[in-house]
């Protein structure tokens, strides 16, 4: 199982370039995406912010959030063998980190979280292993927690299930059940948008950071090419 | 890359993807769906005076025939008053299920995770009204991530001017988007999240819905009080993109689900017609009047429809006639009918399930719209359909029972809240594979 993600995350990034969502089925073609800032993202939840694992085993927040930034935040775990669950939003993610890289404006304002919900198996080590596979070169952070009952509040608090399934003897199979999504939250805790499988995209997540960006910097309009 | 490796990994994409696409027959994209047996039938029931009661009630049907209660009610939650009882659906992980009034435009939230045979009310709704900024009649309930987005079926003074309101799962107000000028009134709202698209239908405002039939029918100048209009909107954006003209109250609209199907089905109330609504090759849609939906002279008022996953059967309930006419929609431009019959006196609400094997109808409109005496039963009826006939399986007396007027149906399972894997192949989350 661990080697079916290890083969998706190696070969995900070429084998999804074009259409990171469903490449096998999304129409041929792209439906045109909006300009920064020309359409609302209010708010629809607040989430606090919570002191996890990094990969040395060390604490640190999940936001951390300085006034004009966001974050996106996406729950996975490492054991995952669903092709359309945590493969695919690292490697959406991995192009967005890409992406936020290359660009000035975003740089310094876009925080990428990976959290996982596995944290007896994904311990601080192997979330370390998970972040030099994926190479960040922005601001991607790879967390874990000490325990389950750790993670469960923040589960419950941005509304992500994950639902170990066992089998007939009760046994934990290591497998979950999960629906993904990916979160931006701003930088007063506010949930933006949540994406999941359907619509996730690293042009579309970049877009949206963008908008929410536009509102906290007014004047920097320009350096995002948005409409106010 | 071995070819190997990168064929496996391309074909576990499709699979996710036509995973991710599609829902049991007409549930959100967003949403996890149920593929196998459904266990329970959790039906909206409105109050009917002298019955039970009297209020309106969630009613939870056991339809597993592996059950010892199969075909009978498992449980009944009133919520006290009567207060329209229309729509209703799941939240995005579906452990809740809220459902709507459209009389009082109160939103009821049910846990149905925690025991979904006896689901429990955690929370009413009242500041709808107040906080969308005066939209009555909550309609559908259509999940989005993290969020839920209702129609609204009018406006505070009655008049059809209506929009789509957002909650969180919090229960707390998001955002209101009002119907453009040229399309104000409100019906149904679904998405296709490959196309980023978006469409709502249109019915009438609180004036007509919450009057008698046969007086509204008798007033023409109300009578021209009605929808005309499909709207397709850009679904992230929330902004509207074309309005498309469809005589007489379009209603119910169900996307095709086959991964390139880009196209949806409504149809008209009023004038008894199905509508085909494709996207052209530049991407905007097209309105096509496809067929009639039994003698439209007769005014049948086709209320519900549901389409096969497969996309090939697409059944038509009709209202006054108490009909179900099942259409060959294979080819989409060219419906044929190859099936119809008698479900009751009236027959309003069809629900099949994923594998299409399984069909369920319920009898109410709305209250006041309901016949009357011999002609007003109210009832769940099952049946089974093996691609030609509906053959019945059981069937609910919803007056005998106490219970009401029976309207929406959504399906659950115990298996979607319980790790045991012996129950996995009922369910399958969003985003995975089968």
């Amino acid at each position: 199982m661990r080697a079916v993600l290890l083969l998706a995350l190696l070969l995900a990034p070429p084998a999804l370039a074009h259409e990171p969502a469903a490449a096998g089925e999304r129409p041929s073609f792209a439906p045109e995406l909006p300009a920064p800032g020309s359409y609302e993202l209010p708010p629809i939840h607040r989430v606090s912010d919570a002191v996890l694992l990094d990969g040395r085993g060390a604490p640190a927040p999940l936001l951390g959030l300085a006034p004009g930034q966001v974050a996106i935040v996406s729950f996975a775990y490492t054991r995952c063998a669903d092709g359309g669950g945590c493969p695919l939003a690292l490697a959406v993610l991995q192009r967005l980190d890409r992406e936020v890289a290359a660009d000035p404006a975003l740089r310094e304002r876009v925080r990428l979280v990976t959290l996982s919900f596995d944290p007896t198996h994904d311990t601080p080590a192997v979330m370390q292993d998970l972040r030099e596979r994926m190479r960040p070169a922005a601001d991607w952070r790879f967390l874990t927690a000490g325990d389950v009952d750790s993670i469960a509040p923040v589960l419950a608090d941005f509304g992500q299930d994950a639902l170990p399934l066992i089998d007939a003897r009760g046994r934990e199979l290591g497998v979950y059940r999960h629906v993904l999504k990916v979160f931006l939250v701003d930088a007063d805790g506010a949930v933006r948008n949540v994406y999941s499988a359907d619509f996730l995209s690293a042009e579309l997540l970049a877009i949206d950071a963008r908008t929410v960006l536009l509102e906290a910097a007014p004047a920097a309009h320009a350096d995002f090419g948005g409409t106010p | 890359m071995p070819r190997t490796a990168s064929l496996l990994l391309g074909l576990v994409v499709l699979l996710a993807a036509i995973a991710a696409r599609a829902d049991e027959t007409c549930q959100s994209p967003y949403l996890p769906k149920l593929v196998g047996q459904e266990e329970f039938v959790y039906v909206w029931t409105l109050g009917m005076d002298g019955v039970g009661d009297g209020s309106d009630k969630l009613v939870t049907i056991a339809v597993d025939p592996v059950r010892e209660d199969y075909g009978r009610v498992a449980s009944s939650v009133s919520v006290g008053g009567q207060h329209e009882a229309h729509h209703g659906g799941f939240t995005d992980d579906r452990r809740q299920l809220w459902l709507g009034g459209l009389d009082t435009s109160q939103i009821f939230v049910f846990d149905v995770a925690t025991d979904p045979a006896r689901p429990k009310l955690v929370k009413t709704i009242s500041d709808f009204v107040e906080k969308s900024g005066g939209v009555v009649g909550p309609h559908t309930f259509y999940p989005l991530p993290g969020r839920m987005l209702i129609s609204g079926l009018s406006n505070r003074d009655g008049s059809g001017r209506t929009a789509l309101v957002e909650y969180n799962h919090q229960g707390e107000y998001v955002r209101t988007t009002w119907m453009p000028e040229g399309a104000e009134y409100g019906y149904d709202v679904r998405i296709d999240a490959n196309l980023n698209r978006m469409l709502t239908s249109s019915f009438t405002g609180k004036t007509n819905y919450m009057r008698s039939l046969p007086e509204l029918i008798a007033d023409p100048e109300a009578m021209t009080r009605f929808g005309n209009t499909v709207v397709v909107w850009d679904a992230h954006t929330r902004k509207p993109l074309q309005i498309l003209e469809v005589p007489g109250a379009p209603l119910e609209i169900r996307w095709a689900l086959q991964p390139r199907h880009h196209y949806a089905f409504t149809t008209a109330a009023l004038t008894s017609r199905l509508w085909g609504l494709f996207r052209q090759d530049d991407g905007r849609f097209e309105a096509i009047d496809l067929a009639p939906i039994g003698d439209p002279q007769k005014t049948p008022l086709p209320v519900d429809i549901s389409l096969s996953a497969d996309d090939r059967f697409l059944f038509v309930s009709t209202f006054m006639d108490g009909m179900v006419r099942v259409f060959d929609v294979s080819e989409p431009r060219k419906p044929v009918v190859v099936h119809e019959r008698q479900i009751g006196k009236m027959v309003n609400m069809v629900s099949q399930s994923w594998d299409g094997k399984r069909v369920y109808f319920t009898s109410s409109l709305l209250a006041r719209w309901d016949k009357a005496g011999d002609d007003g039963e109210q009832y769940l009826r099952a049946f089974t359909w093996d691609g030609k006939t509906l053959a019945p399986t059981f069937a609910l007396d919803f007056e005998a029972e106490g219970l009401g007027r029976p309207h929406i149906m959504n399906f659950g399972s115990t298996a979607f809240y319980r790790g045991v894997t012996q129950n996995a192949d009922a369910i399958v989350s969003a985003g995975t594979t089968p």
